[in-house]
């Protein structure tokens, strides 16, 4: 399992350096939801541990990301918070209520914004607001203002009578967030928000989650993402297999990472004599030789990249090109995992020929 | 082309052999059309309940009414049980009030003593199918057997009423029934298949509320159909309406069954999950239900076996009511009971469907 100082309470901006900082009894963040120990089992035709033993605290006002390749177990355990599933064993609270005894209570202070549309495409925009805003018992009075209110922020004014089968990918995404969001939940889960849409609605999508998190709502969401992950969260939880990899802020899972900064360094022609000296600086972690390329992990990259350039003219080597950057959320996960997130897409992606 | 040809077969196989359920109502459809229209249609009625009273002022049994008595008891087609299922009244008057509760089908009145010459009557419900029919031959059949010089003098107490008439009554249920069948409970269902129910069940909605609201509006609209072919009736079956009090008494009926029938179907989609599941149970059902109502051959006619699923059918108590009320001019007095069974059916069905309605995704 999860080493327990990866899983730290702490305040989210201090606590690199002091990992488990949390535990010694200081007050840390209010925590609004708790997942103790939670795994489900399916077994239909074969066992499948969907998700194993999973324990974390998800802080009041924060964005959670809950990151892994697909099949890793995060929208059963978005599944689970949202009452929708029971946990096989473990417990799990949602602002004190447990999610299995108090369905209701957790139902009414949730938004939720599940992975596959559910809009009623024969509806209007504006009637899939009102329909939910009637289950969600709001105010007759106010819920048309509010329905207004929404469509401006999704930016769907205009487009209030059309059906939303009628709708892009982008609008329909956006109209179901801003519809989690008509009764003002205190915790917003939103499950892969931007999958299969276009550059510039994801860009759209992830400003108006920033939008909605400025009113003081938690969101939870879950992606396969990194770049999603790394604009949005406030902190990071790598599920894979069913299982938590790690928690942390996404600055931490990088800064952990023991292998430092990359640094690729084109030559014309090597004198092998040079890799030794490379090796020899305390700072470098790996090196290796690829493609005409000298391939350099080392702390501290871009202080000692002029060290190793000077290296390379000692030995009269001629330098072609210089590149060094820092490790991405990617590296941090292919490094904790062995494998690359969207592994997983490749292979389900092959079992469905005709999707592409 | 054949290679795709074969492909698509596959496929459709496949699909066709991962569900036997499916398969198995397949098959049950055609079997149950056969062993009721094989045996309630193609057969003989018998059983048929006829009354036999002798003519005031009574004395003692005449030899005709003794001989038709026990001729009466014994008449039967070839190889088939009694025709009739004789009950001696002892005055003309308990006899029609049975004729009238719908006891018995008919009552012959053999002449008294005293003026032996008097024509033999016979009184017939004519508001079922092909009954009054078997009674008139049975009845004139009994008498030339006898050698009885008597006339036979007949009335049908509610006047000849056309297979038409008492068909038209029969689809207003149908109507009701192809409503509800093809609606009913398949939008719950379809939001199921499609993901849509993810959505309404995070919020704090009830499943009563989406119970109600699924029986309620499956509801207007059965009721809208069964009263639509109710004017359709009038208009062009020439199905009449003697009142007022009886037009608001068809109309509360409709709304009873609606309500009973719609809840049944709701009650049964909400553990469903697939649509030709559902869709081939309701199709099985509904047909069992409509075709046991009598809402288109008598419920005497039908093996006694079969008769037990129309005490569980709200379409029978509905047909029954509606005939009661439009062919036999009968009131509240005889339509209460068929409207307290599908008063207690229907709230049999609301509570099994918000019971059984599964407020997760598991």
């Amino acid at each position: 399992m999860v080493p327990a100082d990866q899983n730290n309470p702490g305040n989210r901006h201090s606590h690199h350096d002091s990992p488990g900082a949390g535990e010694t009894g200081e007050p840390g963040p209010e925590k609004i939801i708790r997942i103790e120990h939670v795994s489900k089992v399916f077994s239909t035709n074969q066992t499948i541990i969907a998700v194993d033993d999973v324990s974390f605290e998800v802080y009041t006002g924060e964005i959670f990301g809950l990151l892994g390749p697909n099949g890793a177990g995060k929208s059963t355990l978005i599944r689970i918070l949202t009452t929708l599933m029971k946990p096989t064993s473990g417990t799990a609270f949602v602002d004190s209520h447990e999610v299995t005894k108090e369905p209701e209570k957790v139902r009414s202070i949730i938004g939720v914004c599940p992975q596959n549309s559910t809009l009623d495409l024969e509806l209007t925009a504006y009637d899939n607001l009102d329909f939910y805003g009637r289950l969600y018992d709001i105010d007759e009075k106010t819920l048309d203002a509010r329905i207004w209110e929404l469509l401006d922020m999704a930016g769907l004014r205009g487009r209030a009578d059309a059906k939303a089968g009628t709708l892009s990918g982008g609008m329909r995404r956006k109209l179901e967030i801003v519809r989690a969001f008509l009764h003002h939940p205190l915790i917003l889960f939103l499950d892969e928000p931007t999958i299969g849409l276009d550059p510039e609605s994801r860009r759209e999508v992830w400003k108006q989650i920033s939008m909605l998190n400025t009113e003081q709502t938690t969101i939870i969401l879950t992606t396969h993402y990194m770049d999603e992950a790394e604009k949005l969260c406030d902190r990071l939880a790598f599920m894979d297999g069913g299982r938590l990899i790690s928690l942390d802020t996404p600055d931490n899972l990088k800064r952990a990472m023991p292998r430092g900064d990359l640094i690729e360094i084109g030559y014309e022609t090597l004198n092998d004599d040079v890799l030794p000296a490379i090796r020899a600086h305390p700072q470098v972690s790996a090196v290796e030789v690829q493609d005409r390329k000298v391939l350099i992990s080392a702390h501290q990259g871009s202080s000692i990249l002029p060290v190793i350039l000077d290296d390379f003219e000692q030995f009269s080597i001629s330098v072609t090109t210089v590149s060094i950057r820092s490790p991405s959320l990617e590296d941090v996960f292919i490094y904790l995992t062995g494998k690359k997130l969207d592994q997983a897409d490749a292979t389900s992606q092959k079992k469905r020929p005709g999707v592409r | 082309m054949l290679r795709g040809a074969i492909a698509i077969f596959r496929r459709d196989f496949k699909k066709f052999l991962s569900n036997p359920f499916v398969m198995f109502i397949t098959l049950a459809m055609p079997i149950m059309y056969l062993v009721i229209f094989g045996n309630a249609i193609g057969g003989s009625i018998t059983g048929i309940p006829l009354g036999v009273v002798q003519e005031d002022p009574y004395i003692d049994y005449t030899p005709l009414f003794s001989e038709g008595l026990a001729a009466l008891q014994a008449y039967h087609q070839p190889d088939k049980p009694a025709q009739f299922e004789v009950t001696v009244f002892s005055s003309e008057g308990i006899a029609q009030q049975a004729l009238n509760d719908g006891t018995i089908l008919a009552y012959v009145v053999f002449p008294s003593d005293i003026a032996p010459d008097r024509p033999v009557r016979l009184y017939v419900d004519s508001s079922e199918y092909t009954v009054p029919a078997l009674i008139q031959a049975g009845v004139a059949s009994v008498l030339v057997r006898l050698g009885a010089q008597n006339t036979l003098y007949i009335d049908n107490i509610y006047g000849t009423i056309d297979y038409m008439q008492f068909f038209g009554v029969g689809v207003i249920v149908l109507a009701i029934f192809m409503t509800t069948m093809m609606g009913g409970g398949i939008a719950l269902i379809r939001d199921r298949e499609l993901g849509i129910i993810e959505g309404y069940l995070v919020t704090p909605v009830k499943r009563s509320s989406i119970i109600l609201g699924m029986i309620g509006s499956g509801t207007v609209r059965a009721f809208l159909a069964g009263f639509i072919i109710f004017i359709v009736d009038i208009l062009i079956a020439g199905v009449i309406v003697r009142g007022l009090d009886s037009f608001l008494l068809v109309v509360v009926v409709l709304f009873m069954t609606s309500i009973g029938v719609t809840s049944l179907v709701v009650a049964v989609s909400s553990r469903f999950s697939n649509q030709q599941e559902y869709a081939s149970t309701i199709a099985f059902f509904s047909l069992l239900l409509f075709m046991t109502s009598g809402a288109f051959y008598p419920v005497i006619g039908m093996p006694s076996w079969l008769r037990w699923i129309t005490v569980i059918n709200p379409e029978a108590y509905a047909v029954h009511a509606l005939r009661s009320i439009i062919l036999r001019a009968q009131g509240i007095n005889v339509i209460g009971t068929d409207l307290i069974a599908l008063l207690v059916f229907s709230a049999g069905a609301i509570m099994l469907g918000i019971i059984t309605y599964r407020r997760t995704l598991e």
